[in-house]
């Protein structure tokens, strides 16, 4: 597909790439929603809304009302306030496990790239070979048992995600920084004798950001999936509410005829995953060097 | 073309032949009307009857082995009758010495474990082998605590090694038809730990025969005997050598004012066990149970999901189906023997007993606070249907004890009064101590835990002192219980016996964990109060102790009670079924599939 030429020959790849990025209107409203998805977060973590999450009503399965927007649960709670509690749980798993696993898997990546071929590389690609081929529900079951009655229990699902999520990230940023090693400023560093953590640090991983921002979302929506998942099944989120706790309960709801549950934690799932993929395609579409200075 | 249509029909042909030579399914055997199909939400995991502790095992024990008494079928409140003894014991008028006759000529389902295979003679020796397993440690028993401490020389004798050839004090056959029992100290509930499974009479051959497969090959006495086990069912066939046994209503207790409407009347005049089969179907998920039900032509009964009480009955409490279900079930709300509490661990200094008097004064105030706020009422009407029964203290109604004086409207909760409890106490915010609630992890319990959570804010508990702590299964809850290690424990108890002593003991200082005094509650006064009751035969001077003890439970608040709960079941129209549980065992003898074409 021909596009069009958006270079001024005075803009940065950053500047071209967020052009661009402002053109993709599906790209925009998805970066909106995901937007307000967040600012919804912000809001429930400062204790602006969504407070009466735990506030037991006189009846249970109250239907949709205009004080219940999606009803009541058996405990007479509204489940629109837990919804909302549920975006609170899952910006705050996707935060730290996008964050911590993206910079993890980026730093491997580029070590074990700029020092391909040698122990150091074997090593990383031997251990992220091993995390890999460990189911992944099986992984976090065995690490929530393992923490089991430490301090680090609640973390449990936290650390399995991410001991799982750094590898991609680690596998791309290793291929493209095997690409950047060869390049001639890379030559140049050496040659004037700067250290390889030095260039791996201030040279190379620089180069390798537009990556880490896509891997980031990816591993953002991906945690959140998880989460849910995992609280589904009685692994993830212990005390406080999940979309996943939301979904466990509605099993034998919709079975008494309500849905109130059901809708609503499968909608706010629905629409953050799918905005949050459709704004992660769009920026993988305006980060990418090839297509932006095409 | 013609290779092909040849190919086609060997193809058809070779469909149908297996289709037809398969296992017929299921609804196939709908006719057949030996056959009475039951189920439980639950499978045992042996049917050795030393660790028959689950309802499971004690469903299987009962049914394949003999114990010497049994509660009458009918009966309320439940009554025993005597099953392999002759009559009901003669006890010395110090209540320490228990004589039992058992009948002549019972004999054991024929087995490879006799010679040639023929059952041979119940003798009272095989009670006392039966008696001596449990207190051996080889054994793994799991019912030995029932006894503990109660039979003269037994407990020595397993300290001693377990030693069969060695003699015991306190419990011998005088012939082969006599059993005498001496007892360390008056134990008045004796006769009903022999309705239990645990104490099921077992035969050495089989035991030795089967070594650890013992489990899994019972050879009893009973009116079935077990054809296959399976996780997911159990064929049970009638005992050919089993005795002649006539049933009849009046000596089952019926009572035409309240079942008359179970079509009872047919038993009269039947041979036991009247069905020839029984097949038992272990199905945990409730939905499975109710879809195979609902089929018709599968299970005979089972019980209604909660989920889906609003469609099939047209009130709860009494259970009337509607209309659709009323013409293919019979159904009824079983009540069920035993209380649901949340246990408040008394060893906790955060909650419970503490060495400083005003520290104490005002842990007992929290509790008391807890205990006004908590909400039975809702708890039944959101988890139990509404059905369930409502008393204060922990003698369920019915039983020995209760105080009549008690109203459901006494479980109400009282914010107000909690909140005074609380301020009186010096309680607020900021001091509240933070209290985990434990439970297994579940979806029910979640739910559980956020109302008394609800209720608890109510009062101005903060949420984030309460937290949520559940564990992953029974097991590993009941581990962290028995090592004190959990504080707001919620759990139920069913009674083992219709005696109140079964309830009260779980409050008794000495009986705290590991034993069954989950709250480790140790009151002076109560210990002493218990001690001297449990050696009394029944009669008001005991009962009037039982209120006291109840009251001082109340009062000091080591667990906030309580509710019986009630289970819906429901059975096909062409059954003749009462089902009932706790302390009842196996009921499959009495069960009668008929032909309903018959009746018109």
């Amino acid at each position: 597909m021909s596009e069009e030429n958006i270079s001024t020959g005075r803009d940065s790849l950053w500047s071209k790439s967020r052009r661009k990025l402002m053109r993709d209107r599906a790209g925009v409203a998805a970066m909106i929603v995901v937007g307000a998805y967040g600012l919804i977060a912000i809001l429930v973590y400062l204790g602006l809304i969504g407070e009466n999450w735990s506030t037991l009503g006189e009846e249970g399965f109250g239907g949709m009302s205009s004080e219940h927007w999606f009803g009541t649960n058996i405990n007479g709670q509204d489940i629109f306030s837990r919804a909302i509690q549920g975006i609170k749980t899952a910006f705050e798993v996707g935060l730290v496990v996008a964050v911590t696993a993206t910079a993890i898997g980026g730093i491997l990546g580029a070590i074990a790239g700029y020092f391909h071929r040698t122990i150091v590389d074997e090593v990383i690609m031997w251990l992220y070979g091993c995390i890999d081929a460990i189911p992944f529900y099986l992984f976090v079951a065995a690490v929530a048992f393992s923490l089991k009655g430490t301090d680090l229990q609640p973390w449990g699902m936290h650390i399995a995600m991410i001991a799982t999520f750094w590898s991609s990230t680690c596998r791309i940023v290793r291929g493209e920084v095997i690409k950047i090693r060869g390049l001639e400023y890379i030559q140049a560093a050496k040659a004037v004798g700067v250290g390889p953590l030095t260039i791996v640090r201030r040279h190379v991983m620089p180069n390798t950001t537009h990556i880490l921002l896509v891997q980031s979302t990816i591993a953002f929506v991906g945690a959140i999936k998880s989460e849910v998942i995992l609280t589904f099944l009685g692994l993830g989120v212990v005390d406080g509410v999940s979309w996943g706790t939301m979904l466990s309960e509605s099993t034998s709801d919709v079975l008494r005829g309500h849905f109130g549950n059901f809708l609503g934690a499968s909608g706010f799932l629905f629409v953050l995953v799918i905005s949050f993929n459709m704004f992660a395609d769009a920026l993988q579409d305006a980060l990418d060097p090839k297509k932006v200075s095409s | 073309m013609m290779l092909f249509r040849t190919i086609n029909l060997v193809t058809c042909l070779a469909s149908v032949l297996l289709l037809t030579t398969c296992k017929r399914p299921f609804s196939d055997r709908a006719q057949d009307l030996s056959v009475f199909r039951f189920s439980e939400n639950g499978a045992p995991v042996t049917m050795d009857p030393v660790q028959s502790a689950t309802q499971y095992a004690n469903l299987m024990t009962t049914s394949i082995y003999d114990q010497l008494y049994e509660y009458k079928y009918l009966a309320r409140p439940y009554e025993l009758k005597p099953r392999l003894a002759e009559a009901m014991p003669e006890v010395s008028e110090d209540g320490l010495t228990y004589t039992y006759r058992i009948k002549k000529g019972i004999l054991y389902a024929d087995n490879e474990c006799f010679p040639a295979g023929k059952g041979r003679e119940v003798t009272a020796n095989d009670f006392i082998y039966s008696m001596r397993r449990l207190f051996d440690p080889k054994a793994r028993s799991q019912g030995a605590w029932l006894w503990q401490g109660k039979i003269k020389g037994l407990d020595e004798w397993k300290e001693e090694g377990a030693d069969y050839s060695k003699p015991i004090e306190g419990l011998r056959a005088l012939d082969d038809y006599t059993i005498q029992i001496i007892l360390n100290k008056p134990f008045p509930q004796l006769t009903y730990t022999f309705a239990m499974g645990f104490s099921s009479v077992t035969p050495r051959e089989a035991v030795e025969h089967y070594g650890k497969e013992f489990g899994l090959n019972p050879v009893g006495s009973g009116p079935y005997k077990l054809k296959s086990f399976s996780t997911k069912k159990a064929i049970l066939v009638r005992n050919e050598n089993y005795r002649e046994e006539i049933f009849s209503l009046e000596e089952e207790g019926y009572d035409p004012k309240t079942q008359s409407g179970f079509g009872l009347e047919r038993l009269e005049g039947k041979k036991l066990p009247i069905m020839d089969t029984t097949e038992v179907y272990f199905m945990e998920e409730s939905m499975t149970r109710w879809n195979s039900l609902n089929k018709g032509t599968e299970i005979h009964f089972g019980g209604i999901p909660t989920e889906l009480t609003h469609m099939v009955a047209e009130e709860l409490n009494p259970l009337v189906l509607k209309a659709k279900y009323a013409e293919k079930f019979t159904a009824m709300n079983l009540p069920d023997l035993g209380t649901v509490y949340l246990y408040l661990n008394m060893s906790d200094p955060k909650i419970g007993h503490h060495s400083d008097p005003e520290q104490n004064r005002r842990n007992l105030l929290l509790r008391k606070a807890i205990s006004a706020a908590y909400d039975w009422p809702q708890r039944s009407r959101r988890f139990y249907n509404g059905t369930a029964a409502l008393f204060p203290g922990t003698i369920p109604p019915g039983l020995d004890g209760y105080d009549e004086a008690f109203t459901p409207e006494m479980t109400e909760p009282d914010y107000e009064k909690a909140k005074a409890y609380l301020k009186e106490g010096g309680w607020n915010a900021d001091n509240l101590p933070v209290l985990d609630y434990n439970g297994t992890a579940s979806v029910q319990n979640k739910q559980m835990y956020e109302q008394f959570r609800g209720w608890m804010e109510k009062i101005g508990y903060p949420r984030k002192k309460i937290p949520y702590v559940p564990f992953a299964t029974f097991g590993d809850f009941n581990k962290a219980v028995k090592q004190r290690n959990c504080t707001l424990i919620g759990m139920a108890w069913g009674l083992d016996y219709p005696d109140a002593e079964n309830v009260l003991q779980l409050f008794y200082g000495p009986n705290g964990s590991p034993g069954s005094n989950s709250s480790n509650f140790n009151d002076p006064t109560y210990n002493e109060m218990f001690e001297k009751s449990v050696v009394m035969q029944p009669g008001p001077e005991r009962t009037e102790i039982y209120k006291k003890l109840n009251q001082i439970i109340i009062d000091d608040v080591p667990a906030v009670c309580g509710i019986s709960r009630n289970t819906p079941f429901i059975w096909h129209k062409n059954v003749v079924f009462l089902p009932s549980r706790n302390p009842h065992g196996s009921l499959f003898k009495y069960a009668l599939v008929f032909d309903e074409s018959d009746d018109q």
